[in-house]
């Protein structure tokens, strides 16, 4: 508890997994999103044209997959490919588990738009089997979600003659973290693994007890062993300055974004992560592990995108963030096929206890923002 | 305990709403009357005026007000305070729409801020602004020399020549704000929306 | 001399207090909320005016929105503005006798222009505030807009803004479509739209996130209020700090006398509220 501090421009916290700090204190997102505004992005997409260029001649039906939800950040990337580079993109959401109505709405507006797309649906169970051992293993509550969308655009890449998969952003570098990829915009499936599904994979795996034709779409081929052409992964936000709230509004104006009537849970936007109940609970449990949850996130990514200071995004963390997602509460307890004390028994668990203590059966901060 | 009673006048126009609310904040029971015979015989009486000068001055007439107020002040010694419209109805008469004479309280007759007076400035004159006051009268007690208060009217008079207190405000030209003359108070501008200072001042008012 | 003035607006939708992104509305919280977390019987020290505007998309109800004013409005010692649907003298009453001084016209200065005119018969033309909203167009123009956003006015913005300026109104409030709620800054380029020389305080209004936002648009001559409406960037001590930095900014607000507080009334009334 007494080496936890924040960032000194946004909020940022030092428990974030491995975040660092400039010598004004400044978190590496803030440093970035400085340095974004002297980077050559004409170099940048310089990089871009030829890394197209390497996979144009494939003579594949399209360029490029881009993963989408429906939501801003993956219908920012696919309408400016489309539109802006005149690319032939396939675009592919792999359904979340606890689809939210508004998210189906927005993926229909967005496909209806004019998008060439795939739905792609791994075996429902397996999947919940994943989640489930990511929620109880890992205090990963989607874990074999996030797995899926780390695996599966590869595999239907390969499958589809396509070299190149095009992500939205790298949370590490605009949020916080490692800046492995700050330097090339090509990442692989080892980074994958040791970051996005943070080194887990192996262990949920293996726990998970699933045959290899089970986890077929959860795997992690090989491809350049067999097609002698390997897939490459890169993240858009490497090419051009991501901004979150830009997405938005190119979202909402070109492919039919529509926002939520109110907050979300645990924050205080209602324009981001809407397709998912599962969200709320991997926030909440960001929240108990590290101190920060979605309110703290979006009140950085404003702090940065300059709509408010430090003092005004503190008080709005204050009262939105580290929210117990009881409204969804049925809902998880039905798909996890938990009682609630068990549910509660697992969030416990990874509950920093530094960070919080439990008063009155819910766990509070023992901490304040400075 | 402070024990302040107040009688508002309600002639149908005005903000009765917020004036009263803020005398109830500093503890004075208030009555909202519009019956002649109450009026009359009120010992503090406010009146507010939101509006035109001619309405106004129909209204009070047409509901036998005039007659009440006028022997409330001047011969039961009402303590009597008019806000905005309130106060230039106490005028001698008003210049908006053809001539409207008042009720002669205040010896200064109200007209429209011209534009050589105001020159460049924006009519009406709405905001905050600063008050010259009189400080020995009792309005003002424990104001400091640079409080604003709040001010939204197109009409406006000019200090009278008279011993009474006054003070003005400078819009282009220094145009009564305030007005007291042993227990007849006005205020151009509005007390009750200019938060902390026209709550002292009121407070001051109820006091007398 | 006449200070500039801090505004601050609030939307209201059926019974909650709304944030506005470019007019699409989230709902944040209802009175209880607001109560909590902007105490205006505080923060009223913050601002200088209030603007309350009933922005519901669906049928209004005039008299659950007055309810809400006279809630809002007590205890509430600042002026304090309120419209949104209001096409006739009878809705403008029902506001003044809540709380309201003065009235917020918008739709209706395009479509019954004589409304103006009849408000300032009866309550008098600083009473008035004229409301227009603009926004631009694919190519980069700035339009009219009126209805909750939902009506396009052809005439060129200029003109629109020019006949509205020659109507019996005290005040005209500008307000950015593209910026609202954005927290991106005010659009300076609506005030090129006004005359050379305007006879009337203008109010400007939409994208202000911080008090640098404020700040900027204090600092302009033309610019006699700023108004924000960001409900979630001034939460708690948000408008009382914003001030603070305003005043250290330079800007020429009213000067408030903080000594005077609750505690020197030294009785409360019983039959408050």
């Amino acid at each position: 508890m007494n080496n936890i501090f924040w960032c000194n421009n946004c909020l940022a916290m030092s428990t974030r997994p491995r975040i660092t700090f400039d010598s004004r204190g400044f978190c590496n997102a803030c440093v970035w999103s400085e340095t974004k505004r002297e980077i050559d992005w004409k170099s940048r997409d310089q990089e871009l044209q030829e890394l197209l260029l390497k996979h144009r001649s494939r003579e594949a039906d399209f360029d490029c997959i881009v993963p989408v939800s429906g939501g801003k950040d993956g219908s920012y990337v696919a309408y400016t490919l489309k539109e802006k580079y005149g690319l032939k993109i396939l675009c592919l959401t792999v359904t979340p588990p606890l689809p939210l109505p508004l998210g189906e709405k927005n993926l229909r507006s967005f496909v209806e738009s004019g998008f060439n797309h795939i739905s792609v649906n791994p075996d429902y169970e397996v999947m919940r089997v994943l989640n489930k051992i990511g929620f109880e293993e890992m205090g990963f509550p989607y874990y074999g979600w996030l797995l899926a969308i780390q695996s599966i655009p590869a595999i239907i890449a390969n499958k589809f003659g396509i070299g190149l998969v095009i992500y939205g952003e790298d949370g590490e570098i605009e949020y916080g973290g490692t800046d492995e990829t700050s330097r090339s915009p090509i990442f692989d499936s080892n980074y994958q693994k040791r970051i996005y599904l943070e080194n887990g994979y192996d262990k949920v795996i293996r726990a998970s007890k699933l045959t290899d034709s089970q986890l077929a779409l959860f795997s992690f081929p090989d491809f350049g062993r067999h097609t002698h052409a390997s897939i490459d992964l890169t993240h858009w936000s490497y090419f051009e300055n991501w901004d979150p709230y830009r997405n938005y509004l190119v979202a909402k104006e070109h492919c039919g974004l529509q926002e939520a009537d109110s907050a979300n849970s645990g924050t205080f936007t209602n324009f981001s992560q809407n397709d998912q109940a599962l969200y709320a609970l991997h926030t909440y449990l960001m929240y108990l592990k590290y101190g920060f949850g979605r309110a703290n996130q979006d009140a950085s990514i404003e702090i940065r995108r300059g709509s408010m200071n430090r003092d005004q995004a503190k008080n709005l963390v204050k009262l939105y963030d580290g929210h117990y997602p009881e409204e969804f509460l049925n809902i998880y307890l039905d798909y996890y096929q938990m009682k609630k004390r068990d549910f509660d028994l697992v969030l416990d668990r990874y509950a920093n206890k530094d960070l919080f203590e439990k008063l009155n059966g819910k766990w509070m901060p023992r901490f304040e923002i400075e | 305990m402070k024990n302040y009673k107040a009688t508002v006048i309600d002639y149908g126009m005005g903000n009765i709403w917020s004036v009263t609310s803020a005398l109830q904040y500093l503890g004075c029971e208030v009555d909202v009357s519009s019956d002649a015979l109450i009026i009359e015989r009120a010992q503090t009486l406010i009146l507010p005026g939101v509006g035109s000068f001619r309405k106004a001055m129909n209204a009070l007439i047409s509901m036998n007000l005039e007659a009440s107020i006028l022997n409330s002040v001047l011969a039961r010694k009402a303590k009597f305070l008019g806000i905005c419209l309130g106060m230039q109805l106490m005028g001698t008469k008003s210049t908006e729409d053809g001539e409207t004479k008042g009720l002669g309280l205040i010896p200064s007759s109200v007209d429209k801020f011209s534009s050589s007076e105001v020159a460049d400035r924006k009519v009406p004159h709405i905001g905050f602004d600063q008050v010259h006051f009189d400080s020995d009268g009792n309005l003002f007690k424990g104001i400091s020399g640079n409080q604003d208060f709040y001010f939204v009217h197109s009409y406006r008079m000019l200090p009278p020549d008279s011993k009474a207190g006054l003070s003005t405000c400078n819009y282009g030209i220094d145009f009564l704000a305030a007005y007291e003359n042993d227990n007849i108070f006005a205020t151009q501008f509005h007390p009750e929306k200019s938060q902390t200072n026209g709550l002292r001042l009121l407070d001051n008012f109820l006091k007398v | 001399m006449l200070k500039k003035r801090l505004i601050f607006t609030l939307l209201y939708s059926n019974g909650s207090f709304m944030l506005s992104r470019n007019f699409r509305l989230q709902a944040v919280g209802n009175l209880a909320w607001l109560q909590r977390n902007y105490d205006f019987s505080q923060i009223s020290y913050s601002i200088d005016e209030l603007v309350v505007l009933d922005v519901t998309r669906e049928k209004r109800n005039i008299d659950k929105f007055c309810e809400v004013l006279k809630s809002l409005t007590i205890n509430n010692f600042v002026p304090i503005t309120a419209g949104g649907g209001v096409w006739d003298v009878d809705s403008a009453q029902k506001l003044l006798r809540s709380g309201a001084d003065k009235i917020l016209i918008n739709s209706s200065l395009f479509i019954e222009r004589y409304l103006a005119k009849e408000l300032s018969e009866e309550y008098g033309q600083q009473c008035v505030v004229a409301s227009i909203d603009l926004k631009r167009s694919k190519v980069g123009e700035l339009q009219v807009l009126s209805h909750n956003g939902s009506k396009l006015h052809e005439s060129p913005a200029r003109e629109l803004i020019d006949s509205v300026l020659t109507m019996e109104v005290g005040e005209i409030y500008l307000n950015s479509v593209d910026r609202d709620g954005t927290g991106q800054g005010l659009d300076f380029e609506v005030l090129e739209l006004l005359p050379a020389r305007v006879n009337k305080p203008v109010i400007l209004a939409g994208g202000a996130g911080n008090s640098n936002h404020l700040l900027l648009g204090f600092k302009d001559s033309r610019v006699d209020a700023v108004a924000t409406a960001n409900l979630f960037n001034f939460v708690g001590d948000g408008l009382k700090k914003a001030r603070h930095e305003l005043v250290l900014g330079g800007i020429r607000l009213p000067m408030w006398d903080l000594g005077f507080r609750n505690s020197d009334v030294t009785s409360l009334p019983q039959n408050l509220g």
